[in-house]
Parts: structure tokens; sequence; C-alpha cells
């Protein structure tokens, strides 16, 4: 008890020197959003929803809800009428932004959820807490919870597909991926996004009337690339700087009555 | 088979016919509650939050509000702490010692809420080893569990004092109640953990973009601000309360005089800033907070925002507790108290759920609102009730047998057991 001790005086200042140095390293990085590695192949995932085209037949939701088995309770695709133009209906369906700049990525407290360098904002399921904060902080509702476990049979399975993914257990948040199962999977076989359907999400294979648009955004001669320089779009609450990388083709100048 | 079984003779204790003191009432009512409360607990454990009425649009509720509370009016602890060690008031020493004991029943009713409120509560370690700095949840929950470990070392000089310890483990009790020489530091740690966590639980709704109501700075400075008033009202409060209904507990009226006045210029600087902070979303249409903002000022939260928060939360008390007269009378000064410990929680509770009440479409073109509504289940109620419970069980505990309220003697000493003299004779002076 009798060796030296630090006097109070001296653990103040070594504690406030502490916690200086921790919090300048804390501002030094970047915001968990922005910081994606470099890319890998360069790809960016984008996906094209025209108004024009959609007749809000919600195929999209069903193929979603098999290919990714998902409970009849959840929809991770959502189609919404917003008026009419002229005596048509125009519709629009919100899948998962895949913002570059995502909000859930930032707010949740375990890494749960990630951004991939191609784009997409993945959730570990494994990790996922069920805190509900990207839930709270996901400006376009594209975030569902798992209240219950989804039990027996999935209604939409066979008839709108066969599911690819894991179901989810009770108790975590869930989203839409721009089925990435699909993405992978295709490209490991040499197969390209948005061009060949085994590589393609399942609500843009599904489309009866061809409303829906994938592929590389990065690439300059990419289908999506190429309607986006021919059409005007827009995006979802672009004022919020979240970048999403969905994009629409209104119906007309103006998509609401 | 015939086994001659010869029963031990079991003595039975002479049963003394129990005496229903208020005591025991007491205890027994809070027993129900907590067992209540546990049943409700174990019942969302096994079949999940779909027992709640919590939804994707209302996904946090009563037990955020529960959990959000609960650590504001613990954070007399980490003030009082640093107002004793740091700013060297030794007087208030037995005063910081309730607070603190307060606080270690706070925060792990703060944790018993959120290991309920989270949908996958068995892997609650995660944030631990998973780190995202960048989330302000992450942060709290860190901080929390930092402090937590510091509360539970400042309180084991309190529960050193426990009469049975003592008797049974009298070095345990004197290795314990050592602690306390460690106190400057932890009041040092207390002290940056809690302006961290009390203020960032605020920035935990004021980062969030998606929600206008929300979205600004001050709700951090809000929180702590309010946190510092609630938590040193009631551990006044359930000083003085203590000392009214029992003999165990005794308390230095001008101590408290002197907190109390402390907490009354506490609430003129949270006043000035709320008044700011409802002026400035006030002044022109911004979709989804001025919608929220009525929500408070003229829709179904008024009610909680005039009279809760703002009458009763902050004027009453600050005019009753700056007022001398007002201030000297136990009655008046125990009420203010009161309300401000209220007017906090109504806040908790205004801040989360106006947020989500209001809800900004994703859809183009003009900005179009919905509202969604939440009442929270039996269940909740029961399950946030058996929390508080545990709480006034384990502040009644620590009254009755620790002596958690009492301003005679700062410490109760814990004698070195001669042993232990032995080792180690030249005993340092000082503290």
């Amino acid at each position: 008890m009798n060796e030296k001790k630090i006097n109070r005086r001296d653990f103040i200042k070594l504690a406030a020197v502490g916690v200086t140095v921790l919090a300048g390293s804390q501002f030094l990085r970047q915001p968990a959003g922005a910081s994606e590695p470099a890319p890998t192949g360069g790809h960016k995932w984008a996906m094209v929803i025209d108004q024009t085209k959609c007749t809000g037949c919600g195929y999209c939701t069903l193929a979603c809800r098999a290919h990714n088995d998902i409970s009849p309770d959840i929809s991770w695709n959502v189609v919404t009428k917003t008026g009419q133009v002229g005596s048509q209906d125009v519709f629009i369906a919100r899948p998962c932004m895949q913002c570059a700049h995502a909000p859930c990525v930032d707010v949740c407290p375990v890494r749960a959820s990630t951004t991939r360098p191609d784009g997409i904002v993945m959730m570990n399921y494994d990790r996922c807490i069920g805190c509900r904060y990207c839930e709270v902080a996901c400006p376009y509702g594209a975030r569902s919870f798992n209240w219950k476990a989804f039990d027996g049979p999935n209604p939409a399975v066979p008839d709108w597909g066969q599911p690819e993914i894991a179901r989810r257990p009770r108790g975590v948040v869930e989203k839409c991926s721009f089925c990435f199962q699909r993405i992978d999977h295709g490209m490991a076989l040499g197969l390209t996004p948005g061009v060949d359907e085994d590589a393609t999400p399942a609500c843009v294979v599904i489309c009866p009337v061809g409303a829906r648009q994938f592929g590389d955004i990065s690439d300059p001669d990419s289908n999506v690339s190429k309607l986006l320089r021919s059409r005007s779009s827009y995006r979802l609450r672009e004022e919020l700087g979240t970048s999403p990388r969905v994009f629409y083709l209104p119906a007309t100048e103006v998509s609401q009555s | 088979m015939k086994t001659k079984l010869s029963l031990p003779k079991i003595r039975f204790p002479k049963i003394t016919p129990l005496k229903i003191t208020p005591w025991l009432v007491w205890v027994g009512v809070l027993s129900i509650f907590l067992a209540a409360g546990a049943t409700c607990g174990v019942l969302v454990l096994w079949k999940g939050l779909s027992l709640t009425n919590l939804n994707d649009l209302v996904p946090w509720g009563l037990w955020i509000t529960i959990d959000l509370s609960s650590i504001a009016v613990s954070a007399g602890a980490f003030s009082l702490c640093a107002v004793v060690y740091l700013l060297k008031l030794k007087r208030f020493a037995p005063v910081a010692r309730t607070a603190t004991f307060i606080g270690l029943i706070g925060y792990t009713m703060a944790i018993l809420t959120l290991l309920l409120d989270i949908g996958r509560p068995d892997r609650f370690w995660h944030s631990m080893v998973y780190w995202n700095e960048h989330s302000m949840l992450w942060e709290v929950t860190m901080c929390v569990t930092l402090y937590l470990g510091v509360l539970l070392l400042e309180t084991l000089p309190i529960f050193a004092s426990f009469e049975w310890l003592r008797s049974r483990w009298p070095k345990l009790a004197w290795r314990m109640s050592q602690v306390h020489q460690l106190a400057p530091y932890l009041a040092i740690a207390g002290l940056a953990l809690s302006m961290l966590h009390q203020s960032s639980l605020g920035a935990l709704y004021g980062v969030l973009k998606a929600r206008p109501l929300w979205y600004r700075p001050d709700i951090s400075v809000l929180f702590i601000n309010s946190a510092i008033a609630s938590g040193m009202s009631l551990t006044v409060f359930a000083s003085m309360l203590s000392a009214r209904l029992t003999r165990r507990a005794r308390v230095d009226d001008h101590l408290l005089d002197r907190v109390s006045q402390i907490i009354g210029w506490i609430l003129v600087l949270y006043l000035y800033l709320r008044f700011w902070d409802v002026w400035a979303m006030n002044y022109t249409y911004q979709p989804g907070q001025t919608e929220g903002l009525h929500l408070l000022t003229g829709g179904p939260l008024s009610f909680n925002f005039w009279v809760g928060e703002i009458l009763l939360g902050i004027v009453v008390p600050m005019f009753l507790l700056l007022n001398k007269r007002t201030r000297s009378l136990p009655l008046w000064r125990m009420l203010a108290l009161l309300f401000v410990v209220g007017g906090v929680v109504a806040y908790r509770w205004d801040t989360n759920i106006s947020g989500l009440m209001v809800v900004l479409s994703y859809l183009p073109g003009e900005p179009n609102i919905t509202y969604a509504s939440y009442h929270p289940s039996l269940i909740e109620f029961l399950a946030g009730a058996g929390i508080i419970s545990y709480g006034l069980l384990a502040f009644s505990l620590g009254v009755r047998y620790l002596k958690v309220v009492n301003h005679n003697s700062t410490v109760i000493q814990v004698l070195q057991p001669e042993s232990e003299r032995m080792e180690q004779l030249p005993v340092p002076a000082g503290d």
C-alpha cells in the first residue's frame, strides 16, 4: 500500500488525455454508411421501376414471398396505388432502396446491417438482436420485425417460386436484399444480373409487363444506365441524401393527382 | 419390497403468529406485482413480442419509456458523486450514497426492461463483441454496461454494511468497504460515462433524419438536463419519504434542502432550453415535425405535455423549490420533487411516442402524413409494473437492511478484522 500512488490531479489529467484521444480517433473515422470498401469488380446494382407500365398486379410481392420465404404478414416489396393519370391508375412498388448512405447501417448497434461492396444493404440474421432501431431509422418503412415465428407452409410456395434462403427466426428484423442469393449464384455461373433471369431478382423476373429493370449502374452500357439516360427518373425522398439505388420512371410529369 | 423407512426427526421451528405490519403489507403487495410481472416476462420470452401491442409503425413503446425513465431517474448517482468527490463538497456524501444505491437499482431495471424488449435476448452480448461505433445505441449499451460496473463498485461499501454479512464474513465485508477509497476515481468514470450515455439516449432519437420531429440537436441536451433534475429529485424524495416512514432512515434536512434548491435552478435551465426547443419548431411548417408538435401542443398528448411535462413537471416545482418558504415545508418539497420525476417520465414517453405516431409517407409528391396509434397491452403493463415493483422492493430492503438513507454517520464503520490488521500494519491514513 506504500508504493507510489498516482495522485488525483494526475489521474484526471491522464483520463482527460485518454478520452480526448479516443474521441478524436472516432471523429477521424468515416461514417459507417460512407465507408464502403473498394468495389470488387466495380458492380453497383440498381433497379429501375417504370410506373407507366406497372399495373399494380402485385405478382412481384408474391414472387418475393416465395423466393425469400417470407411470412404472409410481411412484405419486402409493397405495391401502393398513388393516383391516376388520365384513366390509368398509377402504382408504386417499394422494395428496399439499398441506399448508398443507409441510415439503418449507421444505427445498427451490432453491425447486423452492412453495405456490400456492390451496394446491397445486407442483413446478418444470425447477429441481429431485434432492437428495431433500424426499423425506426428507415425513411421508407422497408424493414419488418418478426413479431411471431413463421411456422408452417408458405402459401406463396410453390405457385410463385421456391425458397432460396433460410427462413428468419422470430425476433429479428428483415428486409429485401435485391435477391442477393440469385445475383451471387448467377454470377458464379457466369451469368449477368439483369440480363439472365437466373441471376436477376425474382420481382424483376416475374413482372408480366416488364416494368422492372435491373442491372449494374456503374456500367454505362448496362440496360439500367441506358434507361436512366433516355428517360427522366426520380428517387424516393431524395432530400434526405440517402442516395437510393431504386429509380422510378414517372407515369407522367405529375405522378400523383 | 418393504424397507423400513425411519423418518428423520424434523424439528419444526416454533411458529410465532405473524404480526401484520405496514412493512409486511408493503412487501406483500410489491411481491404480488413482482410475481405477476415475472410471469408476464416469462410469457414474453416464451411466446415473443407478439404479446405486446407494438407493431412495425410503433416498434418502441411502454418498455422503452420505462427503460429511458429508470436511467434518467438514476442520474442522481453520477451527479451527486461528482458533487462530493470532484467539487469536494464532502458534506453531501450521505445523499450521494442514497443516490448511488438508487442508481444501481435504476440501471438494473433498465437492463431487465431491455432484455424483455429486444427480439433476441439471448444475443444481448452481441453489442459487446460486434462493435458499431457509429451507432448511438451501441454507445449507450457500452456505457450502460460499463457504468453498471462502476455502480457495483460504488455500492460495494454499502453492501458491506449489511449486518449479516459483517458477522458472517467480516474479512469480506471489510475488503468490500475498502472500495470506498476508489470513490473519487469511480466518480470520474461515472461522470464521463453518464455524460456520454444520458445525453446520447436523447441523441439516439435526435440523429434520425427519417423522423423530422426527432431530428434536432438539442434533444440530447434536454435529456441529460432533465435526467439530472429527476435523478436528484428522486434521491431527495426517496430519502425524505423513508425518513417519515421508518426510524431506520435518518436524514439531515439541511442537506436535502440545499440539494432541492439546486434542483430548482436546474429546472430553470431545463425550462429555458425546452422553451427554445419548442419555439424553434413552431416557426415554419416542416412536414412531419409540425404534425408531431401539434400532437403535443393540441393533440392527444397535449395533457401530458402542458400539464405533465411543463406545468407540473417544471414550472410548479421550480417555484416550490426556489421559494424558501415552500421548500422548507416537507410536504410541499416532496410534492415538488415527485412532480419533477413525473414530468421527466412524461417527457420520455412523449418524446418516444410523438415521433413514432407521425408517419411521414415515402410516396412522391406532397408530403403525406398518417397517424399510427399505440396502447400498451395488459402484458406490457404488468411486466412494467413488475419491474417498477422490483425497484421499489430493492430500495425498501436497502433502507431497512443496508441503511441507505442514513445521514447521521457518513458510512457505517466496517471494522477491520484482527487477522487482517496483523498482515498489513501500516494502514494508510486519510479518506
